[in-house]
């Protein structure tokens, strides 16, 4: 999609026409968030291209200061008569605010503390779509030549880039451009009335690093791993969570380190800070730097500069997550975490890259540590099946049983159940498999010594 | 909205390299959020959203496009780059649009819009509802509210000459209630919604749901963890109908079907559900969450009966994969917004009312869990294989209710559930839920009487079994 050359001015005078109408009404301060974005995906199925998705989309989200209040709005119209809508609706957002920790338009994070951080890859946007249908298309055809087993395969690729821009009215003016490619191989496999799916995700910022032949050999052969599959006896069992399904843990359970939510009352970490929450062999990082990563950006939602830190060390919480507001309240600094989950959406708090730091141990190694007990690579419903409020979870599992340190058979229908700070701290060996996949969170194979199994 | 002429030129423009279907959806939505905790109003968002989306079929091959950029330049532009990736040769073609417009019939009157009502009014609604949950039970140490209202104006086109213009209404109020003892926390929610306008609220009273959340949660803090094992499961009533929506609903869409990776494709006629068991999927109740006039390619909303006896009858099909399975589309067809294509999707989908009481059900339970409240679920479409949280679970010893338990997930696989649900009773109701998958989040009214499935397989945290 060609780019819109004129749209970061068009922006700007947008901009200073919205700051200027909302003076004429009250504002004290505002701020104007834009996001742009173009998209590009595609999905092929039985070597016919089934979706093909073109896209360019800008949204502009006003919030000011009016009475000690902030107001929001939003609009992805930026012609001239929204700016009176822009205005009125936050304003009147902000007469019903009444909460008494006032959020604030920033004034800037010293300029040395913006980092450097390259987002944006012009190689990327050289890929032609011919060479990425091609792609797709190969990766479709390797993984049904793989086994005569595979009955459905599905691919797809998407790339996308897009630029953030925030201005506010005490003078911050900052932009960040970024661009990336992701998707997955789905792949089922049929043997007699026995149906069994696996994924394959990956994601770059380089088009190059995508194998068609390894990446559609791991969804293949995990799906034909799991053939075959039975429940097995409810109890404890030692279980190691695959990378992904680690992350998927950490990803479920992230909103525990935000100050946001400890204030509200609905993190179990409350008054927790410098205790040991998790097994001291865990250590959580988020780094906001990471130069391969899609959230990587200089700044937060807020304006402030990001930083890398250690939210868990060696098992005892070295911080919480903050934005200005939440810090404020706790009388300490923004840690960069304010987030908005969209353009639209008001500032919440929130991780950039949050990831457990490897350990030493590979995988096979860790399988090889185990006497009798399960590996899961996927848990399902961790929308509905885990509270994130109060740790606990009860979640649909599958994997396989290893015994004497092999795998012997493929598990599935069976729960696992638990609490997830009880369960990091039960943590016996961390891997040394740390895989972003897709997504912002990721963690290394943990090895649990004990979790409640349910299944035949 | 865009005018006819334009409308005409950007379908033509999509048509120019031989795709031989084109489709314009023009969406202009306002929509606002208050969120409330601790009986203050902590953020309001209100806004547009606005964009446009063009999409060409030829075959079975289809590019999807959209933009927010609503110059004519552009859009003739994005039209026929959408165009150039159906085929990159332009071929000359005599084609002449004439729009029939359609008047869908509106089955979903709204008499207060949303825009009508000052934010006052909206937050006093919430204050109603927090301190109906706060002061429930002095467990209760939290209270959530969160209020939503939408009104999204589309108009749909297409080189078949249908012309639509259309108005969504929605609103929806969701209070969560959170009770304490100690460390440990539970919650328990209820989110009321209807495709109506603040009207919505006359007919309910908000605090009755408040109340509900708030014992949902305090029950639960006082529950031990529910056994595992596999047992007789009765689910209740209303949102437990989420069962039948993840484990049999999504794959009866042709999303699923017409790729022959649902389990149930190809058993049209075929015995996949007990004979206790019918079910429809009904876009034309009136007012109701998941109701529609007409759907996001403009077809007029239906009732279809998706179950007869336990006898697959149909399934929920859109224009795109209706080519594939070689059958009309059935009103079915939806998109979170412009940002999303179209595909076959539920509205709202239950269990039809059986002959029994819930009484009756309970009586006849010698064991088992009775599951009063559901939480939300996901299935895999692939393989059947579905997960659901039990919001609030009593265990049935002897034919009575029991304790209540916390924490139980059901697991199991569609196809064999079906099979399984042995007795239907006669309360069916409906709940409010936001389905996701491929075209978005979506509003659907999930639904069934009080059913029992015979064995289910129950994952709690008691290692016994």
């Amino acid at each position: 999609m060609a780019e819109r050359g004129t749209s970061k001015v068009e922006v700007k005078v947008f901009a200073e026409k919205l700051f200027a109408a909302g003076r004429e009404v009250g504002f004290d301060a505002m701020e104007a968030y834009v996001a742009s974005r173009n998209l590009f995906r595609v999905g092929v199925f039985k070597s016919e291209i089934d979706s093909y998705t073109l896209a360019q989309s800008r949204g502009l989200s006003f919030r000011g200061l009016i009475n000690g209040r902030m107001g929001y709005s939003f609009t992805e119209n930026l012609s001239e008569d929204s700016v009176a809508l822009l205005v009125d609706d936050a304003r009147a957002n902000a007469a019903v605010i009444d909460s008494e920790d006032p959020e604030e338009i920033f004034g800037g994070s010293p300029e040395a503390t913006y980092a450097d951080v390259c987002s944006f890859s012009p190689a990327l946007e050289q890929v032609l779509a011919a060479e990425k249908i091609a792609w797709v298309k190969e990766v479709e055809q390797q993984a049904y030549g793989l086994d005569v087993r595979v009955s459905t395969v599905q691919v797809s690729l998407g790339n996308s880039s897009g630029e953030t821009m925030l201005m506010n009215t005490k003078g911050l003016n900052l932009a960040h451009q970024g661009n990336f490619a992701d998707g997955y191989v789905a792949a089922v496999v049929k043997e007699g009335e026995d149906t069994k799916s696996a994924y394959a995700f990956f994601s770059s910022r380089d088009f190059s690093r995508f194998d068609p032949v390894t990446l559609s050999k791991e969804a293949v052969d995990e799906a034909i791993s799991l053939l075959g599959a039975e429940s097995i006896e409810s109890g404890q069992y030692p279980v190691l969570l695959r990378h992904d399904v680690a992350g998927e843990f950490l990803a479920t359970f992230a909103s525990s380190f935000s100050a946001e939510a400890v204030q509200k009352g609905l993190s179990l970490l409350k008054d927790k800070q410098g205790e040991q929450i998790m097994s001291s062999n865990v250590t959580i990082i988020d780094d906001p730097h990471l130069p391969e990563r899609p959230n990587s950006a200089p700044f937060d939602a807020e304006g402030v500069a990001t930083a890398s830190k250690e939210v868990v060390a060696a098992g005892r919480l070295m911080t919480l997550l903050h934005n200005l507001k939440t810090a404020k309240k706790d009388g300490v600094n923004s840690t960069g975490n304010a987030y908005k989950m969209a353009f639209n959406a008001p500032v919440t708090v929130a991780p950039t890259n949050l990831y457990i730091q490897p350990g030493k141990r590979d995988y096979a190694d860790l399988v090889a540590h185990i006497e009798h007990g399960l590996i899961i690579i996927a848990v399902q419903g961790t929308h509905s099946g885990a509270n994130p409020v109060s740790g606990d979870f009860s979640l649909s599992a599958y994997g396989y049983l290893v015994q004497g340190g092999q795998v012997v058979r493929p598990v599935n229908q069976v729960t696992i159940a638990g609490n997830f700070f009880k369960m990091l701290s039960d943590v016996q060996e961390v891997g040394n498999d740390l895989h972003f996949k897709m997504g912002s969170i990721a963690a290394p194979s943990l090895l649990i010594g004990s979790l409640a199994v349910s299944g035949k | 909205m865009l005018a006819k002429p334009l409308l005409e030129d950007i379908l033509l423009a999509g048509l120019s390299t031989g795709g031989d279907f084109a489709e314009v959806f023009v969406e202009d939505r306002f929509s606002t959020i208050l969120s409330m905790i601790g009986g203050k109003v902590d953020s309001g968002v209100s806004g547009r959203d606005y964009g446009i989306g063009v999409r060409i079929l030829k075959g079975t091959n289809y590019v999807y496009a959209y933009t927010n950029d609503y110059s004519r330049d552009n859009l003739i532009k994005v039209a026929k780059e959408a165009a150039a990736a159906i085929s990159p040769e332009t071929i000359s073609r005599n084609i002449t649009l004439s729009f029939m417009k359609d008047e869908p019939l509106h089955i979903n009157p709204i008499r207060i819009y949303p825009h009508e009502i000052v934010k006052q009014d909206k937050v006093s609604l919430m204050a109603r509802a927090y301190h109906a949950a706060k002061e429930y039970d002095p467990v209760i140490s939290q209270v959530m509210v969160r209020y939503f209202d939408e009104d999204q104006k589309v108009q749909i086109a297409n080189s078949l000459g249908l012309y639509v213009e259309d108005e969504r209404v929605r609103t929806r109020t969701a209070i969560t209630a959170i009770a304490s003892k100690g460390p440990e926390k539970q919650s328990g929610t209820y989110a009321p919604g209807a495709h109506m306008g603040f009207e919505f609220y006359d007919n309910i009273k908000i605090e009755d749901y408040a109340q509900e959340a708030a014992r949902i949660a305090s029950t639960m803090i006082h529950a031990p963890y529910a056994p595992s094992g596999r047992i007789p499961v009765i689910i209740d009533n209303e949102f437990g109908g989420v069962i039948f929506h993840e484990a049999c609903g999504h794959s009866l869409e042709a999303t699923s079907v017409a790729k022959k990776t649902s389990v149930f494709a190809d058993k049209l006629g075929e015995k996949i559900a007990s004979s206790v068991v019918s079910a429809v999927d009904d876009g034309t109740i009136p007012n109701a969450w998941g109701s529609l006039n007409v759907d996001d390619e403009g077809h007029v909303s239906q009732r279809n009966l998706l179950i007869e006896a336990g006898v697959l009858k149909g399934y929920m099909v859109d224009l795109y994969n209706g080519r594939r399975m070689n059958v009309p589309a059935t009103g079915n067809s939806r998109r979170q917004s412009y940002k999303f294509a179209p595909t076959s999707r539920m509205t709202n989908t239950f269990i039809l009312p059986g002959s029994h009481t819930r009484e009756e059900i309970i009586a006849s339970t010698e064991y088992g869990l009775f599951a009063r409240y559901m939480g939300g679920g996901s299935v895999n479409p692939a393989t059947g294989e579905f997960n659901f949280a039990v919001n609030e679970g009593y265990m049935v010893r002897n034919g009575k209710l029991a304790e209540p338990v916390r924490g139980a997930t059901l697991i199991g696989q569609g196809s064999d559930v079906l099979l399984k649900i042995d007795m239907v009773a006669d309360n069916l109701a409906c709940g409010q839920g936001m389905c996701g998958s491929i075209s978005g989040s979506l509003p659907a009214d999930v639904g069934q009487p009080t059913i029992r499935v015979s064995e289910m397989i129950v994952g709690g945290r008691k290692g016994d079994k």
